[in-house]
């Protein structure tokens, strides 16, 4: 691999680029982290930081 | 294409050349989480725990454990594998957004190359001192940590560890395969024997080893903030792990699971293990805690553990290296890049073997440095971009004005990474472990995050579209989504074409 490939995109990569900008367009992306989620993500967090804080402290 | 012109594009994608798309990337759910989990279930953990047992008691250290651990890789996670996950892009790559090009191999050399080479010295060092516990044990001599012996050992360590990376990655994926779940059982173990020899009320009063200050809240600030350390230490690798799941959620919950779950398990036996033996060295309280045969056997396998630990973070920072660094070093033979590597480690070794015993401080260092790191990543990729990269810029050539910033450095981005560290060191000074009043109720990790992303957000929105850096969506417009829509019909009517 040369800078040459990273700075000139090869047809590959121009390839794998449009795949992924189409993809952007769609508001569904595949797999996407949801609102779900990221609620999840934030409760667990915090009950574990209140939970282990009063038990521990 | 031919079959050979496929067979290097994959190749290209692998190494993170080019993004992975979807139907490349080899991980589901559970072979990630699999994956983090071998890769987090390393002897660094007994390290961390036995840190910990300094500052507050078992009960506290649990505690600080889980809470330190849980920030720490979920702020780690959300900053690095939300958009690896999403695009499939190194993670040095998808930073060329934030930082510039140049700016993104600044932070290489900061976050990477400053940490492996202090992990490498401190994990050689271990060695060291487990092949000396074992001689000590089967001598029966008292024991030395100063010997000559632990650094001799600890040097063959770091040269067995050039000459298994220097061989690829066959032969590491060998040592992986044996190890974490060995190591694993071990751990497994070594809980056993602590609760067959005291019970879990007993352990639970036990006192911290050496508490350094008088305020209980103190000790227990600190101990946190040394696992949240230990969380963020994840950020320079976990990205490109990452990018080789199928998609955002694989890519970001396994982390919670694997790096969180294991490196909590680990910590806690460590945790227990110094609590319980009076000694926050790995290589101290093992051998008393299954007797001559375990200490022995526990000794030689963790030492073994250790070198594989030490292949896995040198391996992926050369690869990272690789990519990051210009053409010269780039076509250096991979044997001298490794040799190259290794000598630093092999240096502090002899000269700074300190730096074994006051490890945390050299972690929460690296803390204040990756915290600000994640802070920047969420404000950037989250709030500035609205989770979309546009890849057309960040794969384009140096000269390329849209992520140019200046010389190729986004000044924004490093005046926050600066903000982030000073507000850390002022906080909480790694070093003398002084810290102001506040930081026993808000830590130094989550306010110099908060603030590197707070100066990151506040600078962009009021310099870059004036500078015209970064190719950023204005504030109160939808140019980006009709930009990336006008991007797309370009494309199409090229491929048309």
């Amino acid at each position: 691999m040369t800078d040459q490939h990273l700075t000139q995109p090869t047809a590959d990569l121009e390839q794998r680029i449009r795949i992924y900008e189409k993809m952007d367009q769609d508001p569904d992306w595949p797999g996407a982290l949801q609102a779900i989620d990221y609620t999840i993500i934030t409760l667990l967090t915090l009950g574990l930081v209140v939970t282990f804080y009063l038990w521990g402290f | 294409m031919s079959s050979n012109n496929l067979d290097n594009t994959k190749l290209e994608a692998e190494r993170g050349d080019i993004p992975l798309l979807p139907k490349e990337r080899i991980w589901g759910f559970w072979e990630f989480t699999y994956a983090n989990s071998a890769l987090a279930i390393a002897t660094w953990a007994f390290l961390i725990g036995g840190a910990t047992a300094l500052f507050v008691g078992p009960k506290e250290g649990i505690a600080a454990i889980v809470i330190g651990n849980i920030l720490g890789v979920v702020i780690m996670a959300l900053s690095t594998c939300v958009a690896c996950g999403k695009y499939g892009i190194e993670q040095f790559t998808f930073l060329r957004s934030m930082f510039g090009k140049n700016g993104s191999r600044l932070v290489y050399l900061l976050a990477v190359v400053g940490l492996t080479m202090g992990w490498l010295a401190v994990l050689g060092l271990m060695f060291g001192r487990s092949i000396s516990g074992v001689m000590v044990l089967i001598t029966e001599q008292k024991p030395d940590p100063q010997e000559l012996l632990v650094y001799v050992a600890a040097f063959a360590s770091i040269l067995l560890t050039a000459w298994v990376v220097a061989r690829g990655p066959t032969s590491i994926k060998i040592f992986n395969t044996i190890v974490a779940p060995a190591l694993l059982l071990v751990m497994c173990a070594m809980l056993y024997l602590i609760f067959d020899n005291y019970s879990f009320a007993e352990l639970m009063v036990l006192p911290a080893l050496d508490a350094p200050f008088d305020d209980k809240r103190v000790n227990f600030m600190i101990a946190i903030e040394i696992n949240m350390a230990a969380g963020f230490s994840w950020w320079p690798y976990i990205g490109n792990l990452a990018r080789l799941s199928k998609n955002q959620r694989t890519a970001f919950w396994p982390n919670v699971i694997g790096v969180f779950g294991a490196a909590v398990l680990g910590e806690v036996v460590g945790l227990l293990a110094a609590a319980t033996y009076g000694d926050s060295d790995p290589t101290v309280w093992m051998p008393h805690i299954g007797g001559l045969v375990f200490g022995v056997v526990a000794l030689l396998f963790v030492s073994f553990a250790n070198v594989t630990s030490m292949i896995n973070i040198l391996y992926t920072s050369i690869v990272g290296l690789r990519q990051v660094v210009g053409k010269q070093l780039r076509q250096m033979r991979w044997e001298v890049l490794v040799i190259l590597f290794c000598i630093v480690p092999a240096v502090i070794v002899f000269v700074a073997p300190g730096i074994y015993d006051g490890f945390f401080i050299f972690l929460v260092w690296t803390s204040a440095l990756n915290s600000s790191l994640a802070g920047i990543c969420i404000a950037d990729f989250f709030v500035l971009r609205r989770q979309r990269v546009n890849l057309r810029n960040v794969f384009a050539p140096e000269d390329d004005p849209a992520l140019r910033f200046w010389k190729g450095f986004n000044p924004i981005a490093l005046i926050a990474l600066l903000v982030g560290f000073i507000i850390y060191v002022v906080l909480f000074n790694p070093q003398t472990l002084d810290n102001i009043s506040i930081f026993q109720f808000i830590s130094a990790s989550l306010p110099s995050c908060l603030l590197a992303g707070l100066v990151h957000f506040t600078l962009t929105r009021m310099f870059a579209a004036k500078m015209g850096w970064g190719d950023y969506p204005t504030a109160d417009s939808d140019m980006y989504d009709r930009k990336a829509a006008g991007m797309t019909a370009q494309a199409q009517s090229r491929t048309k074409e």
